[in-house]
């Protein structure tokens, strides 16, 4: 702790960390990370496996791989499973091309009503799902889309479009008008600009929204249990199903909640790989 | 080859550039230089075809350009920030131009490799941007423009990003990729240095005017608006009295002889380096500073109520502040013409 004991400089007010420290911060970060993540992970599978679990075992008393089997050969878990995904994938697309040419007005185009635009973009974020989800299951019922897919994706929309459309105006003000420029003086016209200087700059904010939408779909419970169920049935309400307090099937639920962490691993794992370079700062003259 | 026809831009009530016009020869390469705000922007999108002129015409190689969108047009930029295409290698960046103008495959190759070779960037044609210095970023950028072979190539300020020394061997550079490409070239800066090193022509512009045009040369010896003495190095504004080819001039001493004949009252942009001072133990002007630069002196000498600014060699004896000192003009010198509309701005 030779560090803390240093006198510091004045005006140098940020701690400087050294070698020494590093275990003691690779401890508690991971820690962290183990208290947080990979705790209630081996609980939840702990749960998946055990045969019979009550109060005075620390541990299970005995395990069986039966539910992971009875699930995995349950063709209702099957068919919500394939029906998030198809949600989620439908979901996500749709919440890219609509976001895009929104993003693009709210980055390039400057008009009066901006901030009230701004403002009803972000409301699906402030008010709480729940309310939302009332609110629009009722309309719905009454358009005749509830208890539809259709119904289920276009409210699942609502969830995902604000956050698209902030990523991605955020991305697209981050794209130097100078660069267009450039390639129309280089003969791209307004098509040429799109397809090869926009679009693949957009690359890494589309794949973060796209991600993060896609995760929020495959989650969602609310919106879509209101408008869907029972006829349409997501993993996430199949997941609520089995944790109803009357029958609390928790070996279940923690089958069904691993399933659910399925697509975000895959998804952060790619999104990790993917995100990690800067494209926009380079090349225009900042190193 | 470029004809820029009274060509105007207003926005809303406040106009930003009075008519200007402009003829540039084939393989000129031209300077617009002015302060921040002159003008020289404008002008410069108007030429890319960014921003529309709000009358006059422009012309390039015999077509009329103004009502064209940019990529119709047949010019190529090279800007400030280089603007390369971060998602694209260099090659790539080159190849461009030439991929949305559909040539051919062959004549593609053929004409990035020689880009490349004049810019001295075959060994980085497979970087991405962002390994690149700066200096490299800026080469890129203009092997870009080079390779489209355009009828015109407009710089905006390609140095300003880079640091003194880099600007100057890149500056050298340009001039002689200049030669060897010969492509007519129009150069924006607001850094008279890199006008006058570079530029056949330079066009003076001040509050959204052309204040006047001529060969470097022309234009820093013998100016025809304060504004253009001013901005192209140091100057001293004399007022004097012209009478034929003589000029009298505030204080005593022997007339200036003039280029051409005037009468009556007139400013004169004297030159520091064209004032002589020779010690004068009784001479009314008196050095007040004295500033050592290395290859030259710069004194500020009280004179008739005036503060003159003189260079001498850095090689002659240094004359003290206090010291008093006689003064001779050489040479023919000229006077400005009086305009108060290019001068006001």
């Amino acid at each position: 702790m030779s560090a803390i004991a240093a006198p510091v400089p004045l005006g140098e007010k940020r701690i400087r960390f050294t070698e020494e420290d590093r275990p003691l911060i690779a401890f508690g970060l991971f820690t962290a990370l183990g208290l947080t993540v990979l705790l209630p992970l081996a609980l939840m599978f702990l749960w998946s496996v055990a045969d019979g679990w009550s109060p005075p075992n620390i541990v299970p008393a005995a395990y069986t791989g039966e539910r992971w089997a009875a699930v995995l050969s349950n063709s209702d878990i099957l068919n919500a499973g394939l029906t998030s995904l198809f949600v989620s994938v439908v979901v996500t697309l749709a919440t890219a091309v609509i976001a895009l040419p929104t993003a693009w007005a709210m980055a390039r185009i400057p008009f009066r009503a901006k901030r009230l635009v701004e403002i009803f973009i972000l409301a699906p974020m402030i008010i709480p799902g729940l309310v939302v989800a009332v609110g629009i299951g009722r309309l719905f019922l009454s358009l005749g889309l509830a208890y539809s897919i259709s119904g289920v994706i276009l409210v699942q929309i609502v969830g995902t479009l604000p956050l698209m459309i902030r990523l991605m105006t955020a991305t697209l003000e981050g794209i130097p008008q100078e660069l267009i420029h450039a390639a129309r003086s280089l003969g791209a016209g307004t098509f040429g600009v799109l397809i090869h200087i926009i679009l693949p700059l957009c690359v890494p904010g589309l794949l973060a929204g796209g991600l993060l939408s896609f995760v929020a779909s495959f989650e969602e419970f609310d919106k879509t249990f209101i408008v869907g169920a029972p006829a349409v049935q997501t993993l996430p309400v199949r997941l609520y199903m089995y944790l109803d307090p009357y029958s609390m099937q928790l070996p279940m639920a923690s089958v069904v909640a691993f399933l659910l962490l399925v697509p975000a691993l895959i998804i952060f794992v790619i999104a990790g790989r993917v995100l990690r370079d800067d494209l926009m700062a380079a090349g225009m003259g900042k190193m | 080859m470029l004809d820029i026809q009274n060509i105007t831009k207003d926005y809303g009530p406040s106009r930003a550039l009075h008519p200007v016009s402009v003829s540039v020869d084939k393989g000129e390469f031209i300077t617009i230089l002015g302060p921040s705000g002159c003008g020289k922007s404008t002008l410069l999108r108007i030429l890319m075809g960014i921003s529309r002129p709000s009358s006059g015409e422009i012309h390039l190689a015999g077509k009329r350009i103004d009502p064209l969108p940019p990529e119709a047009r047949d010019i190529a930029m090279v800007f400030q920030s280089y603007a390369l295409f971060p998602h694209m290698s260099v090659e790539k960046n080159l190849g461009f131009g030439l991929r949305m103008k559909r040539v051919d495959k062959a004549e593609q190759k053929r004409r990035i490799a020689h880009a490349l070779e004049i810019c001295n960037l075959t060994a980085l044609s497979a970087r991405m941007p962002r390994q690149l210095s700066g200096g490299q970023q800026q080469r890129v950028a203009l092997a870009r423009a080079i390779v489209m072979q355009p009828s015109l190539m407009l710089f905006d300020e390609p140095l300003s990003n880079l640091d003194a020394k880099l600007r100057d061997s890149l500056r050298a550079e340009l001039v002689d990729l200049h030669r060897k490409v010969g492509a007519t070239s129009l150069y924006v800066t607001h850094d008279q240095a890199e006008a006058m090193a570079m530029s056949d022509r330079i066009l003076v512009m001040n509050g959204g005017r052309v204040v006047e045009s001529g060969s470097p040369v022309d234009l820093y010896r013998r100016p025809k608006h304060a504004f253009t003495a001013g901005f192209l190095g140091l100057t001293n504004l004399v007022p004097v009295r012209a009478h034929g080819l003589q000029a009298a001039l505030p204080w005593d001493g022997d007339p200036v002889l003039l280029t051409e004949e005037r009468n009556g009252i007139a400013r004169m942009a004297l030159r520091p380096e064209a004032i002589r001072l020779e010690k004068a133990h009784h001479s009314p002007a008196e050095v007040t500073s004295t500033t050592f630069l290395g290859s030259n002196v710069l004194h500020l000498v009280k004179v008739a109520g005036m503060e003159l600014k003189v260079t001498r060699s850095g090689t002659e004896p240094i004359l003290e502040p206090g010291a008093r000192v006689a003064i001779a003009i050489d040479g023919l010198q000229h006077l400005l013409v009086e305009s108060d509309s290019v001068e006001a701005a």
